[in-house]
């Protein structure tokens, strides 16, 4: 199935900076520092770092739910924030928690973003059933969230996302929670479906197996929120995809003592 | 393999959604409450607690058709006062400005005792029926509001903001997140306000009316009959039983997807 808006989701992030205030202290607190980049349409690209680094910020500034503090964040132009209707059914996100609604069941919920775009009940349903089909939950659609297993909730989450054919799939931490074998059975799944409908998709997660694993490029976030590390592994070079792994990790590592040397620093001079 | 593992405990999940259940317990509790009154009654003078013998044969002779009144009144009372609570709820919840200004306006209606609202109306308004309504929604409507508002806050943020990634209109944010999110809540306040509203009734019908089950008790009161103050008494009683009880049933048929 081609994608809604295929070849329209090209995303340049500019200058990007993020504070927020903590509320008792009223101190500003840097999310994102810097972040310059460009993912062009139908890119794969997995955000990696630790704890703390931006990255769920940085999905929640792509998603349009926060304003960036400085700098631009725009998708095919468009900025997701103050253009927040423009991308109606133009982009799906499957979160860490699979957020499915308790009171409706496997079919209703993944019917959800097919009735907030105001489609026939009939094409809903159709669609909404084949795509659980695809993700092997056929004969579970009338099942309540609490009757399921949390792999099973989150095949459901996907295909609520996958529903409508967005030009921009996004996943925050999405199958880091779940066991191993389900969580590479549900990568697979999420892979083999954004390549097959061309969809742009940007992977949020702390595992670096599964950013490698995706194939793509590889956005590495330093702490706070900039980048480390720009690597495409298509053009990477094979004998060195081996040791990669361990090569972000100590990249990881030391940016970790830098930030707790800065930080500590600072203490000091006040 | 763990895939099927998984499958099958989902099958059991859907096998085991229960049946309604017996109130087994209550019954048991009620029976031996009304064996434990009737022993009471061979203690002590009729005039201070009736058998039930005496309680029946007052109950058989009863203004049975002044229940329907007022039921009656406690119903369209409650149906104004969810839509009011509602509209009101839904305007705050929507605008923090109105929510700052209503919110102090219901504290106070709230602190009012009921007794107050009841001389109020008597004060204020010469048609009874309207005397009553104005006493009960003045009661229940800021409970609903209460309880929907904080309903309505309380949907959590992942939902919210699982709901907003696909960009819903205004009305489909409330309709297909909000409202529903806040059944349980509703269930519960039309409960609250159910036992409320009767208890409310009746004493605002002490006052001025003529018909419904409180007129009744000034009648029974003015003849010095015990027994049927008892009757109405436990008329009142069963009448919120059986209103808890189609809540209740509504509850479960609502709320089945509830693990």
């Amino acid at each position: 199935m081609a994608s809604m808006m295929s070849n329209a989701a090209d995303i340049e992030v500019t200058g990007l900076r993020k504070l927020f205030r903590q509320t008792v202290t009223g101190d500003a607190v840097v999310a994102i520092d810097r972040l310059d980049f460009r993912i062009r349409s139908g890119d794969m690209v997995a955000i990696v770092g630790q704890t703390g680094c931006g990255k769920s910020t940085f999905l929640n500034l792509l998603i349009g739910l926060d304003r960036p503090s400085e700098g631009r964040i725009t998708i095919a132009g468009r900025t997701p924030y103050d253009d927040f209707d423009h991308f109606r059914g133009m982009l799906a996100t499957v979160f860490q928690q699979d957020r499915l609604l308790p009171w409706r069941s496997a079919l209703d919920n993944v019917r959800l973003p097919l009735e907030l775009l105001g489609r026939e009940r009939r094409e809903q349903t159709e669609r909404a059933t084949a795509w659980l089909e695809r993700l092997g939950l056929k004969g579970f659609e009338g099942a309540y969230p609490h009757e399921l297993s949390g792999g099973m909730r989150q095949r459901v989450a996907l295909a609520r996302a996958f529903v409508i054919e967005p030009a921009l799939l996004l996943a925050d931490e999405a199958f880091g929670h779940l066991d191993e074998v389900t969580s590479a059975a549900l990568r697979k799944s999420f892979v083999d479906l954004a390549r097959t409908g061309g969809n742009t998709a940007v992977v949020v997660t702390h595992q670096l197996e599964e950013a490698i694993e995706l194939g793509g490029r590889i956005l590495v976030f330093g702490k706070p929120g900039h980048i480390l590390a720009d690597i495409n592994l298509a053009t990477y070079p094979t004998n060195m995809v081996a040791r990669l792994r361990t090569d972000i990790q100590h990249m990881l590592q030391t940016n970790a003592r830098i930030s707790e040397i800065i930080h500590l620093t600072a203490k000091e001079r006040q | 393999m763990s895939d099927k593992i998984v499958m099958s405990e989902a099958v059991e999940a859907l096998e085991a959604r229960k049946p309604l259940r017996f109130p087994r317990e209550m019954l048991i509790v009620l029976v031996l409450l009304a064996v434990l009154w009737e022993i009471v009654s061979w203690l002590v003078p009729p005039f201070v607690v009736p058998g039930w013998g005496r309680i029946l044969s007052s109950l058989a002779e009863l203004r049975l058709d002044f229940v329907l009144i007022t039921l009656a009144r406690v119903a369209a009372a409650l149906f104004i006062s969810f839509a009011l609570g509602l509209a009101l709820a839904v305007a705050m919840y929507l605008w923090t400005a109105v929510e700052n200004y209503l919110k102090p306006a219901v504290r106070l209606l709230m602190a009012v005792p009921v007794v107050c609202w009841i001389l109020f109306s008597v004060l204020w308004f010469k048609w009874v029926e309207f005397r009553i309504a104005f006493v009960l929604i003045v009661v229940c409507a800021p409970v609903f509001l209460v309880d929907l508002l904080d309903g309505m806050k309380g949907v959590s943020r992942d939902l919210r903001d699982m709901l907003r990634s696909f960009r819903p209109s205004r009305t489909h944010f409330f309709t297909k997140l909000v409202l529903p999110a806040t059944v349980p809540t509703i269930l519960t306040s039309w409960k609250i306000n159910l036992s409320l509203a009767i208890r409310v009734v009746t004493i605002a019908e002490l006052v001025g009316a003529v018909s419904g089950i409180g007129y009744g008790l000034v009648i029974a009161q003015e003849l010095f009959s015990v027994a049927d103050v008892f009757a109405w008494t436990l008329i009142l009683v069963i009448v919120l039983f059986l209103a808890e009880a189609v809540l209740t049933l509504i509850e479960e048929r609502m709320l089945r997807w509830r693990a």
